[in-house]
């Protein structure tokens, strides 16, 4: 009997089979469910990580040590200088790409119109390794250093009315806390990932907006990127030694984990999601629960006789278990393999969320594309599997204490 | 009533009917500070020297002025070099010199901080017509630096001032403002000014050096200092207009 305990249990999912389709069916939309989040939250992940990398902070940030300390004055004149910190970034067998950068808070005058924007002075020819230009650019080109123009986000430009060959005047705090303005031309309009870098940002030649700024020489931050493999927080570390060594200058250099709360909140959230997974599971074991019970009076003349014959009570309920164990399995599997499928399938064309994260101001691109995976997809399977099982196991312990008189009153 | 007395009382009236008969109100004396600082023009050069948590820094300036509404300021230092604010018929027009454009200010903007100074593009510029935008109460005397000050509060009369609410001391002789405090309507100190050197220009006397504090801002003074002062030179009139700011 005991032995052919799995073969009857598997034999029985099929004498209701509505019944168990009905507890698959709210397993697998609960498993494919979590594939699902999971696929969309790892694509969250990468896709910020990306962009925080190449637009925010690199993978590792220099700037003044005192900068972060007064950042909400705009305290431009606490700069780093390029030309004295890239040789020894050079010599870092680490760093594969280096770039200076200038953010300004600026109000853009139009006619009698303003508003607040923020402009970026970027080193064009040094950024290839950080931001993909010409993949960005919708229309137009890439400004030329020396020269007043720049690139700005196309909704900006649409919002504000400005089309290629437009002139905006920015007015903005300088290094020495005075305040000046420029006037740059609009040679090319982008169309950046992240809805916030669309909407507020001009991106002018470092050496225009150095002059503009009154900064000499220097910029406001260093970001950097680092070879495959290299650990970053170290090499961070080691940098911020270096130039401490050979300059005699303290820097802020840290690492972009280190600098950036919204990503470490999103890799905590991811743990917080496991927990929602496991009540996802529940209450999808909550069908499965009520099947079971429903199964069990259904059976009571069939518990009864098996008692009768010298079953017991621990064999009933693992009888039970077992048929548990089976709907779940099926469930979990069905529903494990229409989530990756279907995550596979938004991965490839992609969730538009730009109506959702219009006027958020995250580093999360408009258009987020979920990731698979193989393993993450068998380990949610298993979590679901023990979940639901172990939520049968509370109706399989009634039948084992069904008594056999009781069970015969059925007959 | 004692004989005594009467002639007491009498000889009170006396002295102090001609000061009763002669003295100013506040009208008066908000109508004759105005008149004493406006000048037919004015060309002067001075500094203003600002300090703040991040350090010392001075820029240098020269400036214009025409009667009570027209003023133009050019700032000659290294740093804001060839940058120009023009006041004219209530508007303030900043000129810079890598902009094609001429950057109006108007509303709240007029009460930025100028060069990140504690004086506003408003304060630096502000036309003498202080009884149109005024409302003047006399609160007494008080000695200032050993001067005698009229004490006077103005209250505004529209939303469109830089401050809601003034106290002025103002000298008795020569109706130089000696303090001013600019508050909210609600009374909150926004700003106190003090002079702390005077010149001479014929029979007026005009500040020379005067201290700025924000209250707004911590550990921030600014030292306006006027450096040569000329009365009524002759200037052409076209350089208060647009047109000559971006000479």
């Amino acid at each position: 009997m005991i032995r052919n305990l799995p073969k009857l249990a598997f034999r029985n999912i099929f004498r209701n089979l509505r019944r168990s389709a009905l507890s698959a069916v709210a397993i697998a939309v609960s498993a494919m469910s979590i594939v699902m989040l999971f696929g969309l939250l790892d694509g969250m992940e990468t896709d910020m990580a990306n962009n925080l990398q190449s637009y925010y902070t690199g993978q590792v940030r220099i700037r003044h040590a005192d900068f972060e300390k007064y950042e909400r004055y705009n305290p431009l004149h606490l700069g780093v200088d390029w030309n004295s910190i890239e040789p020894i970034l050079t010599e870092n067998s680490d760093v594969r790409a280096a770039t200076p950068r200038i953010n300004f808070p600026a109000n853009m005058y139009l006619g009698e119109k303003t508003h607040g924007v923020m402009g970026i002075g970027v080193d064009f020819s040094k950024e290839e390794a950080f931001i993909d230009f010409p993949s960005v650019l919708q229309e137009g080109r890439l400004p030329e250093a020396g020269k007043n123009e720049a690139l700005m986000g196309f909704a900006l430009a649409r919002d504000m009315g400005l089309t290629l060959g437009g002139k905006v005047t920015l007015l903005s705090t300088t290094a020495t806390r005075g305040s000046n303005a420029i006037t740059f031309q609009i040679v090319g309009l982008a169309g950046f990932p992240v809805a916030a870098l669309n909407a507020n940002t001009i991106w002018a030649p470092l050496d225009r907006v150095q002059t503009f700024l009154g900064m000499g020489d220097q910029t406001q931050e260093i970001l950097i990127l680092l070879e495959e493999g290299a650990d970053e927080k170290q090499t961070a570390m080691q940098i911020g030694n270096e130039i401490e060594r050979e300059l005699g200058i303290s820097t802020d250099t840290r690492s972009w984990k280190d600098l950036n709360k919204m990503y470490s909140m999103l890799r905590i959230a991811k743990v917080a999601y496991y927990f929602i997974a496991m009540f996802f599971f529940v209450l999808g074991s909550t069908v499965i629960i009520n099947t079971t019970m429903m199964v069990i009076f259904e059976r009571m003349r069939e518990i009864g006789t098996l008692s009768a014959l010298g079953m017991q009570g621990s064999e009933l309920t693992r009888l039970f278990l077992l048929e548990g164990f089976f709907i779940s399995v099926i469930g979990s599997a069905i529903g494990v393999a229409i989530g990756y499928i279907g995550t596979y399938y938004m991965g490839r064309i992609g969730l538009d969320f730009t109506e959702a994260l219009s006027g958020i101001d995250m580093e999360v691109s408009s258009i987020l594309y979920p990731e698979t995976s193989v393993i993450k997809s068998l380990v949610i399977w298993a979590y679901a599997v023990v979940i639901s099982t172990l939520s049968t196991f509370i109706p399989s312990r009634r039948a084992s204490k069904i008594q056999p008189v009781e069970a015969l009153r059925y007959v | 009533m004692s004989r005594k007395l009467s002639l007491l009382l009498i000889g009170v009236l006396i002295f102090a009917l001609p000061s009763m008969l002669f003295a100013l109100s506040a009208e008066e004396i908000i109508h004759e500070m105005d008149r004493l600082s406006t000048f037919e023009t004015t060309y002067s050069t001075g500094s203003i020297q600002t300090t703040d948590r991040f350090g010392t820094k001075t820029s240098l300036f020269r400036s214009w002025s025409q009667g009570e509404k027209d003023s133009l300021i050019e700032f000659t230092s290294k740093a804001e070099r060839g940058q120009k604010i023009l006041r004219t018929e209530g508007s303030l027009y900043l000129f810079y010199p890598d902009a094609e454009q001429l950057i109006r200010m108007q509303g709240a903007a007029l009460r930025q901080s100028m060069l990140g100074s504690d004086i506003s593009y408003e304060d630096m510029t502000e036309e003498k017509n202080t009884l149109d935008n005024y409302k003047a109460k006399l609160e007494g005397l008080e000695t200032f630096k050993e001067k005698e000050c009229h004490v006077l509060t103005l209250t505004a009369k529209t939303r469109s001032v830089a401050y809601p609410i003034q106290k002025i001391w103002v000298d008795t002789e020569s109706f130089l403002v000696w303090k001013a405090e600019y508050s909210t309507a609600q009374g909150r100190l926004l700003k106190v000014m003090e002079v702390l050197e005077t010149f001479k220009s014929g029979d007026r006397v005009l500040p020379k050096q005067s201290r700025i504090e924000d209250k707004m801002k911590k550990d921030s003074a600014t030292l306006m200092t006027v450096d040569t002062f000329e009365a009524n030179p002759k200037l052409d009139r076209s350089i208060f207009t647009l047109e000559n700011l971006t000479w």
